[in-house]
């Protein structure tokens, strides 16, 4: 009789706690709590891959994978980005037609703030990511916006990040704006889509280090610190839209708009989880 | 020790009609093992494993009916754009479809339009599913 009232208590008090649990857990704006999600997705990533230290979360899949790092490592040895770089510094200091420079929109001249970015920007409304500041800059200054996925953006963006290596993230949540930003991001972070069912997550939390086919997805722990990337596969340095853009593509869902709101949000999210991780930008990768 | 025999079986009671399989689960179900054209019973009702764009694509082949599934999955592709949930190979298939209206293969273009409409409906049902079980995967 005790033991039947026991497990009786027990499973009451079980449902309770789920049911507290899941009005908790971070899908409101009350209830959301940016830190509490970082934290638990290093926990998650710390427990199932217990000898890799925080900090190489930035190598994204070499972090988890010896043989994979070992053929990274020798193309890092000639960067397959550093043309890119080169001429990313070219294009962030020549003068537009105006005699002004993109130094004259950034803090600290542009040099060394990667980290900084996304951020959110009470005046607009909306997460500024720093390929829209770069674009901001050029139509403040009178200039044609670039393309978002590739070419001279990704070298200016690369050129900057580069400038940033080994700073730390630090993106902020100052308000309810920015906020509600990032659960949505949270949320398109972890929501299933196109005719294949998965979200980001599915791959990138869950299925890190587990074959896709010939490929490993890396972590979403310290995903996108690293970008924008010269990936083997496109041949050329892309920004973290374009992959985001291939990604959705490849589960057979009609791609988000780079540089929209949805995606943005996405980064803002995803920039927050490697708070704490240094900028590593450029990367290459497969 | 009656009450709580009472309360057990109460819980018990409960629990199995939770787990009860809705219909959608008992169609799925169905559909997967036997495919489409198949009969099967659901809470003493008789029903078909063929999705509703099936039951539609096979009217008489002619070009109001083709032009008119055409018109049916536009819209329904539409309906999933709205909720950002299109799915990357409805839009070929529309544009298949609409092919072979113009070219007059009724039954082809019938069939296809079908195809884009089902995979625009299940894009809708994905979204709305998605809100439900999204925080599912986020861990804590």
């Amino acid at each position: 009789m005790k033991i039947i009232k026991s497990l009786l208590a027990g499973a009451s008090l079980a449902l309770v706690a789920s049911i507290t649990q899941a009005a908790t857990s971070g899908n409101t704006l009350a209830s959301v709590d940016p830190e509490a999600d970082r934290l638990a997705l290093q926990s998650f990533f710390q427990k199932r891959f217990p000898q890799v230290p925080v900090d190489d979360y930035v190598n994204g899949i070499y972090a988890l994978d010896a043989g994979s790092r070992e053929q990274w490592e020798e193309i890092e040895e000639f960067p397959p980005y550093e043309f890119d770089v080169e001429e990313g510094e070219v294009l962030f200091n020549t003068p537009f037609a105006n005699g002004k420079s993109y130094a004259d929109c950034f803090a600290n001249e542009g040099v060394g703030i990667r980290q900084n970015f996304p951020r959110w920007d009470e005046s607009q409304g909306k997460v500024v990511t720093l390929e829209s500041a770069i674009n901001q800059c050029r139509e403040a200054n009178g200039e044609k916006k670039l393309g978002w996925k590739k070419g001279k953006i990704a070298q200016i963006s690369a050129y900057m990040a580069y400038t940033s290596r080994d700073n730390v993230f630090d993106v902020q949540i100052p308000n309810d704006g920015a906020k509600a930003a990032y659960l949505d991001g949270k949320q398109s972070f972890y929501t299933r889509r196109g005719q294949l069912n998965m979200s980001c997550a599915n791959c990138h939390v869950a299925g890190s280090n587990v074959l896709i086919r010939a490929d490993l997805p890396g972590p979403a722990l310290g995903h996108v610190t690293h970008f924008p990337v010269f990936r083997s596969k496109w041949g050329n340095l892309g920004t973290l839209h374009r992959r985001y853009a291939g990604c959705q593509s490849n589960v057979r869902g009609v791609s988000q708009k780079a540089q929209g709101e949805k995606l943005s949000n996405l980064e803002f999210f995803q920039t927050y989880m490697s708070n704490g991780l240094v900028v590593n930008g450029p990367g290459a990768r497969k | 020790m009656n009450k709580t025999i009472s309360l057990v079986a109460a819980l018990m009671m409960v629990s199995g009609s939770v787990a009860a399989q809705t219909f959608d689960e008992a169609f799925n179900a169905q559909r997967g093992m036997n495919g489409k054209g198949h009969s099967f019973t659901f809470e003493g009702k008789s029903y078909t494993t063929d999705h509703p764009e099936e039951v539609a694509a096979a009217a008489p082949a002619n070009a109001a009916n083709a032009k008119q599934l055409l018109a049916d999955a536009k819209a329904q592709y539409a309906k999933a754009l709205e909720v950002d949930f299109g799915w990357t190979l409805t839009k070929g298939l529309l544009s298949s479809a609409n092919k072979a209206l113009d070219a007059g293969e009724f039954r082809k273009s019938m069939e296809l339009s079908a195809r884009a409409q089902y995979h625009s409906r299940m894009g809708v049902a994905q979204y709305h599913q998605s809100q439900q079980e999204w925080l599912m995967a986020v861990p804590n």
